[in-house]
């Protein structure tokens, strides 16, 4: 008995296969989709199952950040500011008020420094943990890497809350320094905290990095070349993945970043498994800059410039403040011309310059893979929109 | 292709000192640059008509070797027309520049060469500061609004365009809303 008959055969190998025009189909991915991380929004046209063209849209959550800086006063818009990275909120503040500080030639306490550098590191890692998070169940560990990422967020948040009373955006920095000072028990519970973060790391790197369908998932999948990163506007672990060292706590040190020992971990391929690799390893690095900021900080002192003017006047002046905020290069181009305000407030979001280049990434993979590119590139919307 | 150097080894101190000069010497003389401080960068100051021409130099330029778009940022200088400021980064030298592109006031709706075809990057910069201050690059694939909707034609960071006034549904009814600044 033949399961086939004789004229199925020919029909399937023979003179009569079939040959189908495919029509490309667009398939819109967003805003409202869990894997976009926020409201992004993008249209593919998919030839099957490959993406032929992608079109990214965004503004979904403009605030009018820019606007709204030009309105208000220099410590006013420090609100708004650190809306933006709303995963690592007092980056954002940080990187504001530096660059206040800076244009209007402001000094600020070394303990206050201290403790900067501390809360903005933890934030770091907070916005990592995030991605570890998230990027786990875009690639299919569904709710695990989630919880285990969430036990440390949650830990840090509440060291938040202890210090600065709040804990997404605490507003905790001031231009000049900082509102107050940490309370008594700070050091021996962040170092408890961080011995908790780095078996989180641990945890994570255990959970995925050695798991094959993770790796094959990842490894080679949409490999930048440093020229290409370059050209595109990639900055952070992005650029770093593709084995270029640059990091701006390194290059132009601002803060007190020159005093510290850090190494700048980097990829080879450029590739979704490098990106994921680089940030694992930039959370540990950083908490190690704790550790060295908590022994080397002075015990005791001012955390607020006493000498601050009581309504903050810049005449002219000019300024573009960058550092390296936890997704890539987060600058403040700032503008005064005399008064209370500022003329003109720019921001360069790491996130927003990252994605415009997920065309090119995106163009030529699955479109099960265009998921875990955009999860690789760590958007932050409230960064894109402003 | 720009060249990238395989043992990148950052330098502590930024060079600003002579960068402004090593410009000057690169960019033909028949070009007017007018060059100013920050506070943290070197200003080169230059016209429209010239700035494709300047930035494929310094993209070009051994020494000069602006491979990276850092940012761009339109303003309104109101009575002084609209600029545009460009800033450039060397991986190879580790310096930055910004540039000032000084629109003509009489127009509301400069024309300024597009940087796409020099660096990709310049993209979505070009198309937010299109929508935000009515700049037209000239060259620019697709200048669409990017953060704002589609359909609207409005370019609220002008200083012209006004701010709303903070709607008080109940509460404080005499004086004016908000906080005397």
């Amino acid at each position: 008995m033949t399961i086939w008959p004789e004229e199925a055969i020919v029909r399937r190998h023979g003179e009569t296969e079939f040959e189908f025009d495919t029509v490309d189909m667009t398939v819109n991915v967003g805003p409202q989709h869990p894997a976009t991380h926020g409201v992004f929004r993008m249209l593919l046209t998919v030839d099957g199952e490959v993406v032929v063209d992608c079109e990214p849209y965004i503004g979904y959550l403009h605030r009018g950040l820019e606007k709204l800086t030009e309105n208000a006063d220099y410590r006013q818009a420090m609100g708004w500011w650190d809306r933006t990275d709303y995963l690592a909120g007092l980056n954002c503040e940080g990187a504001w008020c530096m660059a206040v500080e800076k244009l209007a030639g402001i000094e600020v306490p070394e303990r206050a420094e201290y403790i900067r550098v501390i809360m903005m590191e933890l934030s770091r890692i907070n916005s990592h943990f995030m991605f570890f998070g998230a990027f786990g169940a875009d690639v299919g560990s569904f709710g695990t890497s989630f919880t285990y990422a969430w036990r440390e967020r949650e830990r840090i948040y509440d060291l938040f809350e202890e210090v600065a009373g709040d804990r997404m955006f605490p507003t905790y920095f001031r231009i000049g320094g900082v509102t107050m000072d940490l309370p008594e028990n700070f050091e021996a519970r962040c170092r408890w905290l961080l011995g908790s973060i780095r078996q989180g790391l641990e945890d994570l790197d255990g959970l995925l990095t050695g798991n094959e369908v993770f790796v094959e998932r990842c490894r080679g999948l949409s490999p930048v070349t440093p020229e290409q990163a370059i050209n595109w506007g990639l900055t952070g672990p992005l650029l770093r993945a593709t084995g270029i060292p640059w990091d701006i706590r390194k290059v132009e040190p601002y803060s007190i970043y020159d005093r510290l020992k850090f190494e700048i971990p980097v990829g080879t391929q450029g590739d979704v498994f490098d990106r994921w690799m680089v940030r694992l390893a930039e959370a540990y690095q950083s908490t190690k800059i704790i550790e060295q900021c908590l022994d080397e900080m002075p015990k005791k002192g001012l955390v607020l410039n006493p000498n601050l003017p009581k309504t903050l006047r810049i005449d002219s002046g000019e300024v573009y403040f960058r550092t390296e905020g936890t997704k890539g290069e987060y600058s403040v181009y700032l503008m005064a011309r005399g008064g209370n305000k500022p003329y003109r407030a720019k921001l360069r979001s790491p996130s927003f310059c990252n994605l415009s280049a997920l065309r090119e990434m995106v163009i030529g993979n699955y479109v099960a893979d265009a998921i875990i590119i955009l999860g690789s590139l760590d958007i932050v919307l409230g960064e894109v929109d402003k | 292709m720009t060249s990238v150097p395989k043992q990148f080894t950052p330098t502590r101190q930024v060079p600003r000192q002579g960068l402004a000069e090593k410009i000057r010497r690169a960019v033909p003389n028949h070009i007017p640059l007018e060059f100013g401080e920050t506070k943290t960068d070197v200003d080169v100051r230059l016209k429209p008509e010239h700035l494709l021409e300047v930035v494929r130099v310094l993209k070009e330029h051994r020494d000069l070797a602006f491979d990276f778009l850092r940012n761009m940022a339109g303003v309104d200088m109101q009575e002084q027309g609209l600029h545009l400021k460009i800033h450039l980064y060397s991986f190879k030298h580790n310096h930055t520049v910004q540039l000032t592109v000084e629109c003509p006031p009489e127009e509301d709706h400069p024309h300024v060469p597009s940087l796409t075809s020099l660096y990709r990057a310049a993209d979505w910069h070009e198309r937010e500061a299109a929508e935000m201050f009515g700049f037209i690059f000239d060259g620019h694939p697709n200048l669409k609004n990017l953060l704002l909707e589609e359909d609207l034609h409005i370019h609220p960071l002008l200083k012209a365009h006004p701010l709303q006034e903070p709607e008080i549904l109940q509460g404080i009814e005499d004086g004016p809303p908000g906080f005397p600044f």
